[in-house]
């Protein structure tokens, strides 16, 4: 029961996030874009708990210690998805179904673990913001990320491709066609006007677009 | 040699990544005699030869280059189909030895099918150079395949090659002992070799393939793929295709690792110094060229200037005076106008390319050719935007003083005016004096007056000489480097860096671009490239012409006009970018190494080019000059349609351009050939009969008015009824709009320009 209830209330707390990203959420707004079930009196006793603040006009707002437990929810949802996106390859369609199981599964210190292996990624792959944690101001502050996109490295800097955001199979084919595919060093020989990076002995021209779709490490872990 | 045909004949396709020496290796082993010929239905081009060795003949056959057998091409799909359907005895792959991973891609794909294979490492030399060390034994033993190291442009390794293709046997294929379940499940082992390449064609779910299957591995095979593919995915596993990636990846990072040894880079003695001495030429070269082509536009004395002085004052007297006055021979020495100006002919031409393009092409070439770190640093240079840049203004300066010079003034008055005007034209009035046929042939709108000088005299000579230069350009590497340096402004207009083959190719003929935009990835940006080429790039006949129009008036005059244009082109692009719908493709692609062109490839792909503008082009160049005649000769109520036509257009071009009268012909004519109209206008500038205002404004008009007819044609052919009429329901009042505009703010601010 008490698992049930804290299932509801993350729901609650992601709904309300979600729509007051685009603009106010009403009382009816939250119960009808939540993805479970939700009650009247769930808002209700949240806003008892001091999470949310209900005005006249039943408008919803999320307060600070509210908004603290959904900007974690949140982290861990996109996260989870840029993971089942990137890594595991599944079309952004279906990431967010599996995300929404794994979100629950996801510790504060694997959190901040998946977020360090996918480069402290900024936004998911809606393309909606993902709240920083801690490791993301700590690397963005004294530590490298391990594995960057291909557009942040430095001209003439090498790394070893770790994967591909995969969005269409057709790329994939094409890039390993010409050699790189997981695993591979490539070297980014320049950035401007077209990126263009060097795989093996041959010069391969990319737009920023793709660039951005290969993660590498930064690093080559031996 | 005939193509032998015995029942005893064995047949070798050579397979290979673009650029990696196989048309020399197809040429070392047949000598130079080759069939060329489309592949069924594409417009791919498949080379066949023939080569006795050991009392039996084979056939070599050449297809285009490839980068997976998992087709993204036409071209990778064309080579794909060769290999199921020609049952080769011996498959040859030829590789670059520098790029192992992608070379070893493809061997793993060709073990596949179960036939003798041989692996070609070619290029051995660049690979040590470039520090690559590689183990062509271990690689050998691994797939059980022949490895021949080779050098193919001195021939090194022939006879090994020889030897291995005598010799191949039926290789490993490792990539199916890698798959997992493999000894486990039947269902697998009884589908017909290439098993794992079949299953990826399958699983793409490309309908081609399907009927390739069926036809060339037989229908059972397909059921039993089928049937593989769905007990794969009742058994829970989606997506075998990606499985077969995964190990293959695996395969490739461990052959790779074992077999290809990195040092650090040296380049080979003799290839990586370059020779000073023509290093010192080149820069003086330069300086040379760049004296002559922007000397003229600054007012500065010229070497060219001078010499062609020189030659005017002396030759005449040197060598005219050993013929008679209007003697061919003398017309083609030296071209001299009626006025005693030196305008074309062969030894203005010399002298004109020894000091315009020899003293930069030579160097060049000397040292391209010679060291190869030279042709590298060149590559580099090249694809960067600080040097880059200028070397594309260098680039497109030896254009114009190719294209605009040598085929648009030497040529074109060779052919024009000696062989049509002085010799062909008045030989033919001699046979057909008067009469209905003389008036068809050789009258105003004559099809031989007309027709054919405008077709043979004036447009082939320029294209001819485009065609050269482009494939000079297309076969030394410098084409995607251009791509790279103009992503960012095509992205601008809705498309990528690879549209800048079409639109350059604009500038040669429209028609040819708008049929070569077939490379671009997708509907979308073919949609806007043939717009884009369609409104504001004019063909290389049409700038040849506005070119002598404008050396008439002030360089502000030229100034405005391509303003004028390019602004529309940016600003239409720019919003049909923003405004069709569609997908956009990804600019992904490999720049190849700078190459000094190979003659006889830029011969060969010259001869089709103009080959297919004899045959597609010229008859409707014909057609025009037809339709042009009958409506000149047809009479309705005491006019001839011509001026009925003219008379309909009047309003337009007196009320809203602002222009006379006898423009409206010019709008008419330049829809037919917009080098009719170009022509056209030519003539009345040269009368006297516009003004500086007027000129501009009617340049602009035709500039951005529907192109020729055959482009118009080809539109069609390419899009369809509807979306070309669409376009030309947009282009043509949207240049008049412009037209409109600029004349009215032109005579509103009183800017003048003479």
């Amino acid at each position: 029961m008490e698992n049930r209830s804290a299932e509801e209330i993350t729901e609650v707390l992601e709904t309300v996030w979600t729509l007051q990203e685009q603009k106010s959420a009403t009382m009816e707004q939250v119960i009808d874009n939540a993805a479970k079930p939700v009650s009247k009196a769930l808002l209700e006793r949240l806003a008892e708990d001091g999470l949310l603040a209900i005005d006249d006009s039943k408008r919803v707002r999320l307060l600070p210690k509210g908004r603290l437990l959904a900007e974690q929810i949140m982290r861990r949802h996109r996260l989870a998805e840029r993971l089942i996106c990137d890594v595991l390859g599944s079309r952004v369609e279906d990431s967010e179904a599996a995300a929404c199981e794994y979100e629950h599964l996801l510790a504060e210190g694997i959190t901040n673990s998946i977020c360090t292996l996918l480069g402290h990624p900024r936004f998911c792959p809606h393309n909606k913001p993902i709240p920083e944690g801690e490791c993301c101001r700590q690397a963005r502050d004294e530590l490298k990320p391990i594995v960057v996109s291909c557009n942040q490295l430095r001209v003439g800097e090498s790394a070893r491709v770790a994967y591909f955001c995969a969005r269409e199979h057709s790329r994939l084919l094409k890039l390993s066609a010409l050699g790189i595919s997981p695993g591979v060093s490539l070297k980014l020989i320049q950035k401007w006007p077209a990126y263009v990076v060097q795989c093996e002995e041959t010069e391969i021209a990319l737009e920023s677009e793709v660039a951005q779709d290969i993660y590498v490490w930064q690093t080559p872990p031996e | 040699m005939a193509p032998p045909i015995h029942s005893d004949s064995k047949k070798v396709v050579l397979v290979g990544n673009p650029n990696v020496g196989k048309s020399v290796i197809f040429r070392m082993l047949t000598g130079n005699y080759a069939l060329v010929s489309n592949f069924a239905g594409t417009t791919v081009e498949i080379s066949r030869g023939w080569m006795q060795l050991g009392g039996i003949t084979y056939q070599i056959v050449d297809t285009p280059g490839i980068n997976s057998l998992v087709p993204q091409s036409e071209d990778e799909l064309v080579t794909c189909e060769i290999l199921l359907r020609e049952k080769p005895d011996v498959i040859v792959q030829i590789a670059d030895a520098k790029n192992m991973r992608r070379t070893l891609l493809i061997t793993s794909q060709l073990a596949e099918f179960g036939i003798p294979l041989v692996l070609v490492l070619n290029m051995i030399d660049e690979a040590e150079e470039r520090g690559v060390a590689i183990d062509s034994q271990g690689i050998s033993d691994y797939f059980s395949i022949p490895a021949v190291e080779t050098i193919a442009i001195y021939a090194k390794g022939k006879r090994q090659l020889l030897n291995a293709i005598q010799s191949a046997k039926k290789p490993r294929n490792p990539l199916l002992e890698l798959f997992p379940g493999n000894h486990r499940d039947p269902g697998l082992n009884a589908l017909s070799p290439p098993v794992l390449l079949s299953i990826e064609w399958m699983a793409g779910g490309d309908r081609d393939f399907a009927r390739i299957i069926d036809e060339c591995l037989g229908s059972e095979a397909g059921i039993r793929l089928k049937e593989w593919l769905a007990d794969c995915r009742s058994s829970g596993r989606n997506n075998p295709a990606r499985e077969i990636a995964e190990i293959r990846n695996k395969l490739l990072d461990k052959a790779v690792a074992s077999f290809k040894k990195k040092r650090p880079v040296r380049f080979l003695e003799e290839s990586g110094s370059f020779n000073r001495f023509w290093l010192a030429m080149l820069i003086f070269g330069l300086f040379i060229f760049f004296w002559n082509a922007l000397g003229g536009v600054l007012g500065i004395p010229t070497p060219f200037g001078a010499a062609f002085q020189i030659i005017g004052s002396r030759t005449d007297a040197l060598i005219g005076a050993h013929f008679q006055p209007e003697s061919l021979l003398r017309n083609v020495l030296l071209g001299k106008n009626p006025d005693g100006r030196l305008e074309y002919g062969l030894i203005p031409e010399l002298v004109h390319f020894l000091l315009c393009i020899a003293p930069v092409i030579i160097p060049l070439g000397v040292l391209t050719s010679g060291s190869r770190r030279f042709a590298y640093e060149l590559g580099i240079l090249t694809r960067r935007a600080s040097t880059g840049i200028p070397i594309l203004f260098v680039v497109l300066l030896l254009l114009y003083e190719f294209v605009g010079y040598t085929g648009a003034q030497t040529l074109v008055g060779l052919v024009e005016k000696v062989m049509f005007g002085q010799h062909l034209v008045p030989f033919l009035r001699t046979l057909l004096p008067s009469g209905f046929f003389s008036e068809l042939t050789l009258g105003k709108y004559g099809l031989v007056s007309m027709g054919l000088t405008y077709a043979i005299g004036i447009i082939l000579p320029v294209v001819g000489t485009f065609f050269i230069a482009f494939g000079l350009l297309e076969d030394s590497g410098y084409i995607p480097r251009l791509s790279i340096l103009s992503d960012r402004l095509l992205r601008w207009l809705g498309l990528n860096g690879k549209a800048v083959l079409p639109m350059v190719l604009g500038f040669g003929c429209g028609t040819m671009a708008t049929m070569s935009t077939r490379i671009l990835g997708s509907k979308r940006e073919r949609f806007i490239a043939i717009f884009l080429l369609a409104l504001g790039i004019p063909c290389s006949a049409q700038l040849g012409v506005m070119l002598g129009i404008a050396a008439g008036v002030s360089p502000k005059a030229t100034l405005t006009v391509i303003g004028v244009v390019a602004s529309q082109l940016l600003l239409v692009g720019w919003l049909s970018a923003r405004f069709i719908r569609g997908r956009r493709s990804e600019f992904i692609f490999e720049i190849p190494p700078i190459r000094v062109p190979q003659l006889k490839n830029v011969a060969l792909k010259t001869w089709y080019r103009v080959q297919w503008y004899l045959k597609e082009a010229v008859p409707l160049f014909l057609a025009g000059t037809l339709i042009l005649f009958v409506l000149d000769s047809v009479r309705l109520m005491g006019r001839d349609l011509l001026s009925w036509m003219q008379a309909a257009l009047e309003p337009v071009i007196e009320g809203l351009l602002h222009l006379p009268a006898e423009a409206a012909g010019i709008l008419l004519l330049g829809f037919l050939r917009r080098d009719y109209g170009a022509a056209g206008l030519y003539d009345l500038a040269r009368k006297g009969l516009l003004s500086g205002q007027q000129i501009v404004v009617s340049m602009i008009v035709l500039t951005l008015f529907i192109p020729c007819l055959a482009s118009f044609f080809m539109i069609i052919k390419e899009q369809g009824w509807k979306r070309a009429a669409a376009m030309a329901a947009f282009i043509a009042p949207f240049a008049v709009a412009v037209g409109a505009a600029v004349s009215w703010i032109l005579r509103a601010l009183n800017i003048q320009f003479n």
